[in-house]
């Protein structure tokens, strides 16, 4: 209960800002969101089963050329495009995934990568299709369904993608609260004695992959009708690097870490850029003292401080487990 | 990249590629000694893989603006010594007499490191400390010295292959994230911790990129990506490493 | 083991909601607090590339603003207006730079944008400027199709495009002995420009081409490329590689010696390369979208105000095309005795400016600025460093394409 109660006061919260904010910042306050999105979605595959993806832009921009294309050809109501072209950058990643999942370690990061490389690479390949350098500019977004044109507008958007990152955190939260997502944890600890107890380890890692990069190509497909164009700097391989430090500073396996990590990073960088030309030297010097102080992440700074002042702090863990 | 930089200064300074060949390793060797004192170290402990990849990018990120501001954006030319310039034909085809020296450059330092690593003692403990930090540190002796060692060695060579780049590509700001991945790529297929494997590996790539931009240009882009791929599929541990 | 997860989580979730929100308006809080102050100024909005792989021709950008803004400034700005440029660091991707632009125009009520250094950048926001009311002159981005099939009303280009310098190149070459050409490209939208558009017109006065490649963004070894012309038995090679690029070919070029058997042609000529390459660049042919050895009354005020203000530094190409677009959209906006988007836009077609180019018409069809064709060779002068020399001045008539279009009927 205790948790809905959090959660309500969040989402409140979430729906005030376009009050709070100036119109102009709203633009940023959504990149923000999407990016928590995105990070959220790659914290399955690293903090539930420990599989470090070097290559989860894959799926970034597989959402993004995907809607993007989809809007272009076909015009079709901004949220269903984003269903559409969700479902199809899944299928895309079902064989990927698969292949993928057969290994692990190094390995793993290193095949995701080189995956992402490919797609990167077919975007040059295959210009007619996806333009290209130039990207696929001029991209609407569509009015609809039933003759509703609220999502159009900036605000409006904004409530889709808050919108679709809380549902998404609810689903996620449920698969690893569940039974399914026990076995998860236990392949993180140990993989062979989970396997040993009779799971098929490849099939669970497999699909918790999917639903990772489920969540990343909703996050892409998100970004197109937003910013208006998709480009293949979408594709390109530091975001991966990007999404991944983001996961981490936020408080890898928690799901609600890596969002906040996604949306300081972005925030903080902004912000930066605006203050100052040498935002990069803040920048880094910023992120080395959290990563040497904070070695929890974000997420692990609250741990802490609530840990001091509460007295008995695991009854609450357990409501809602 | 900052090796290219120091390079292009010394060069600059001394008028001599050589010289700036020697310096700069050593500066980017010690500059190195004190990033790992003062950032590295710390995280030894935590045994936490993630926080590696965070400094050192957070580092590279304040470097390339260091030397921004230090050397300004404008690329930075290195002339090749006078000795160096000119041709030499093989095969009825002309090969620049600098690629020759850097031909020759590479398997030297290759046969060196090999050498430090396979017939010395600190060589030895290097690939001890690899395996088992724990023991090593146990039998007496200092792992931390040792690390230490490695990662000054590490960034001395880096240092000195981005001389040798220099007068290949200029200096430029960016020049080193492309080369880091590439870098990677090069260990994975040949397989991580395998010395012999990552001269395969970089022969292998190099190869496979000289003949794919020669034959298919359409998939320059692509095509180490695939070789890694059907590589990892075929032997996740890489070429010549163990599979986890 | 697994299942102190959830404890972990449970713990604390209104805290870190509370707290993420928190974060966030506390970084937020600063810049968004910031209102914009009075209008007097004008605003101008220089959405560039401080950080990433096109620093060098943002630092540029940057420079000759400054310049401007202090050298306007000083004798009573623009309608009785000082102006401030803004800068935003777009880090050389589009989507970036749309969100920069946004903010330009929702945050700070600027708009009016130039300096945008890619290509594809300037492609991406192109179709937003309409929306936002917001006007935009191209400094320096190359892309032939800006002005053709892409073409939008609050657009114009003051600077010589990729198809233009190609065309000073060939009319150039139509007289020169070699025969054969080689192109080699980047392969990305202006590489590709480029040489399609020299292809065109270099067979069109009846030369031939050996083949053409394109090297992926990014590529540091030539020496396939190289070994490809060498064998293609081209005694010409045309170069469209951007910095980077072109430096690493160029330094691989003259390893080889291809450059003494192969006559080198490339479309931009640029004083950073040639500084960088010394002497490994003399002797290279190209078209110069901005020579800064031409002689005329604006130019030589320029160079004099600029190496008074930057140490005696050699102008590069991108200052002195930035400096002819912020010139001609000042003319315009006092013209138009105004700085509204429409009224600039209609002020600023047909609009002749003597610029450090010559002159310079913008013309109302495709807003594309008609500019003169340079061609340069690059020369050891004696100086500290090589510079261009210009070889031939082609007139504006004949190196501006065809109306809203990257070919010439002539």
């Amino acid at each position: 209960m205790r948790f809905w109660l959090l959660l309500g006061t969040a989402i409140l919260f979430s729906i005030c800002i376009p009050f709070m904010v100036p119109y102009y910042a709203m633009t940023i306050v959504i990149a923000a969101l999407i990016w928590g999105l995105f990070a959220m979605s790659l914290d399955l595959l690293v903090g539930y089963t420990r599989l470090y993806s070097f290559g989860h832009v894959a799926s970034y921009g597989l959402g993004a050329y995907s809607s993007a294309l989809l809007i272009l050809h076909f015009d079709i109501p901004v949220p269903i495009t984003i269903f559409l072209a969700t479902g199809i950058a899944t299928l895309i990643a079902v064989p990927i995934t698969w292949i993928c999942t057969r290994t692990h370690g190094v390995s793993f990061a290193m095949l995701t990568l080189a995956f992402a490389q490919l797609g990167y690479a077919m975007l040059f390949r295959f210009k007619e299709f996806t333009g290209g350098s130039n990207g696929l500019p001029g991209i609407t977004r569509p009015a609809g369904p039933f003759g509703l044109d609220f999502f159009q507008s900036k605000i409006g958007y904004y409530y889709m993608v808050l919108a679709f990152l809380i549902a998404s955190f609810l689903i996620c939260r449920n698969i690893v609260n569940s039974p399914f997502g026990k076995v998860l944890s236990g392949i993180r600890e140990n993989e062979m004695k989970t396997q040993a107890l009779g799971y098929n380890v490849r099939n669970y890692k497999w699909f918790v992959a999917i639903m990772s990069y489920m969540f990343g190509s909703l996050s892409g497909a998100l970004f197109t009708p937003y910013a208006g164009f998709a480009s293949p700097e979408l594709f390109f391989w530091l975001i991966s690097g990007t999404v991944l430090i983001m996961v981490i500073v936020g408080g890898s396996g928690t799901l609600i870490g890596p969002i906040i990590g996604g949306i300081f990073f972005i925030l903080l960088e902004h912000e930066l850029s605006e203050i100052t030309q040498l935002w990069p030297l803040a920048f880094g010097t910023v992120f080395i003292m959290f990563v040497l102080f904070f070695p929890q992440g974000i997420w692990g700074i609250f741990t802490t401080i609530s840990k001091k002042s509460k007295s008995n702090p695991s009854e609450s863990g357990h409501a809602h487990s | 990249m900052l090796g290219a930089y120091i390079g292009y200064t010394v060069a600059i300074y001394t008028g001599s590629f050589f010289l700036a060949l020697i310096i700069a390793p050593i500066l980017v060797a010690c500059f190195g000694i004190v990033f790992e004192k003062l950032l590295l170290s710390p995280l030894y402990k935590r045994q936490d893989g993630g926080a590696y990849l965070m400094v050192t990018f957070g580092l590279a990120v304040i470097l390339a603006e260091a030397i921004k501001l230090t050397w300004g954006a404008d690329p930075k030319g290195v002339q090749i010594p006078e000795m160096l310039r000119g041709i030499v034909i093989v095969f009825d085809f002309p090969f620049p007499k600098y690629r020759v020296f850097l031909i020759i450059i590479g398997v030297l330092m290759a046969l060196s490191a090999w050498l430090f690593l396979e017939k010395t003692r600190i060589g030895l403990l290097i690939r001890a400390v690899s395996q088992n930090p724990q023991m090593v540190n146990a039998l007496g002796t200092n792992v931390v010295f040792i690390r230490n060692l490695v990662f000054a060695i590490g960034c001395g060579l880096a240092g000195m292959g981005g001389v040798l780049a220099a007068p290949m590509v200029t200096a430029f700001l960016g020049m080193g994230s492309s080369v880091i991945i590439d870098a990677f790529v090069i260990v994975i297929i040949g397989g991580m911790g395998s010395f012999l494997g990552s001269i395969i590996g970089s022969l292998l790539v190099a190869f496979v990129l000289v003949f794919g931009a020669y034959y298919v240009p359409d998939l320059a882009l692509a095509i180490i990506y695939l070789l890694m791929l059907i590589i990892l599929i075929v032997r996740p541990g890489g070429l010549l490493g163990k599979e986890e | 083991m697994s299942f102190d997860l959830s404890n972990k989580k449970g713990l604390t979730r209104r805290k870190v909601l509370v707290g993420g929100a928190a974060t966030m308006s506390v970084l937020a809080a600063p810049a968004y607090l910031r209102k914009a102050t009075a209008a007097t100024p004008i605003k101008i909005g220089i959405p560039t590339v401080i950080t990433g792989g096109y620093a060098v021709l943002g630092s540029h950008v940057m420079r000759t603003a400054k310049l401007v803004e202090k050298m306007r400034n000083a004798s009573g700005g623009v309608l009785g207006r000082p102006i401030e440029f803004i800068y935003k660091d777009t880090k050389g991707e589009p989507a970036d730079c749309v969100r920069k632009c946004q903010e330009l125009v929702e945050r700070d009520d600027c708009r009016i944008f130039t300096g945008v250094v890619v290509s594809s950048e300037a492609r991406a926001i192109m179709p937003k400027l309409e929306e936002w009311d917001a006007f935009f002159i191209s400094h320096g981005n190359g892309d032939g199709r800006l002005t053709a099939e892409f073409y939008v009303d609050n657009f114009f280009r003051a600077n010589t495009s990729a198809p233009m310098g190609a065309r000073a190149l060939a009319l150039y070459l139509k007289d020169a002995e070699q025969k054969n050409f080689y192109a080699i490209g980047s392969d990305y939208a202006w590489g590709h420009s480029s040489v399609e558009s020299f292809e065109a017109q270099i067979t069109k006065v009846g030369k031939n081409m050996s083949g053409t490649v394109f090297a992926p963004v990014g590529n540091k070894d030539y020496s396939t490329y190289i070994t490809k012309i060498l064998q293609s038995g081209a005694e010409g090679c045309y170069v469209a590689l951007q910095g980077d690029e072109g430096r690493a070919f160029y330094s691989q070029a003259q390893q080889y010696g291809l450059s003494d058997r192969v006559q080198m042609v490339t479309e931009i000529v640029s004083q950073a390369n040639i500084r960088a390459l010394g002497d490994d660049s003399v002797g290279l042919v190209g078209g110069s979208r901005y020579p800064f050895t031409y002689e005329n009354e604006a130019n030589k005020n320029f160079l004099s105000a600029f190496q008074a203000e930057y140490d005696g530094e050699i102008p590069d190409w991108t200052d002195g095309e930035m400096y002819q677009a912020l010139d001609i959209l000042f003319k315009a906006m006092e013209n138009a005795d105004s700085d509204e988007t429409k009224k600039i836009v209609a002020a600023m077609e047909g609009l002749e400016v003597d610029s450090v180019k010559g002159k310079t018409l913008m013309r109302e069809c495709d807003h594309q600025g008609e500019n003169q064709g340079f061609v340069v060779r690059v020369s050891d002068m004696g100086g500290s460093e090589p510079v261009p020399e210009i070889l031939k001045i082609y007139p504006r008539e004949m190196i501006t394409p065809d109306c809203r279009s990257t070919s010439y009927s002539s």
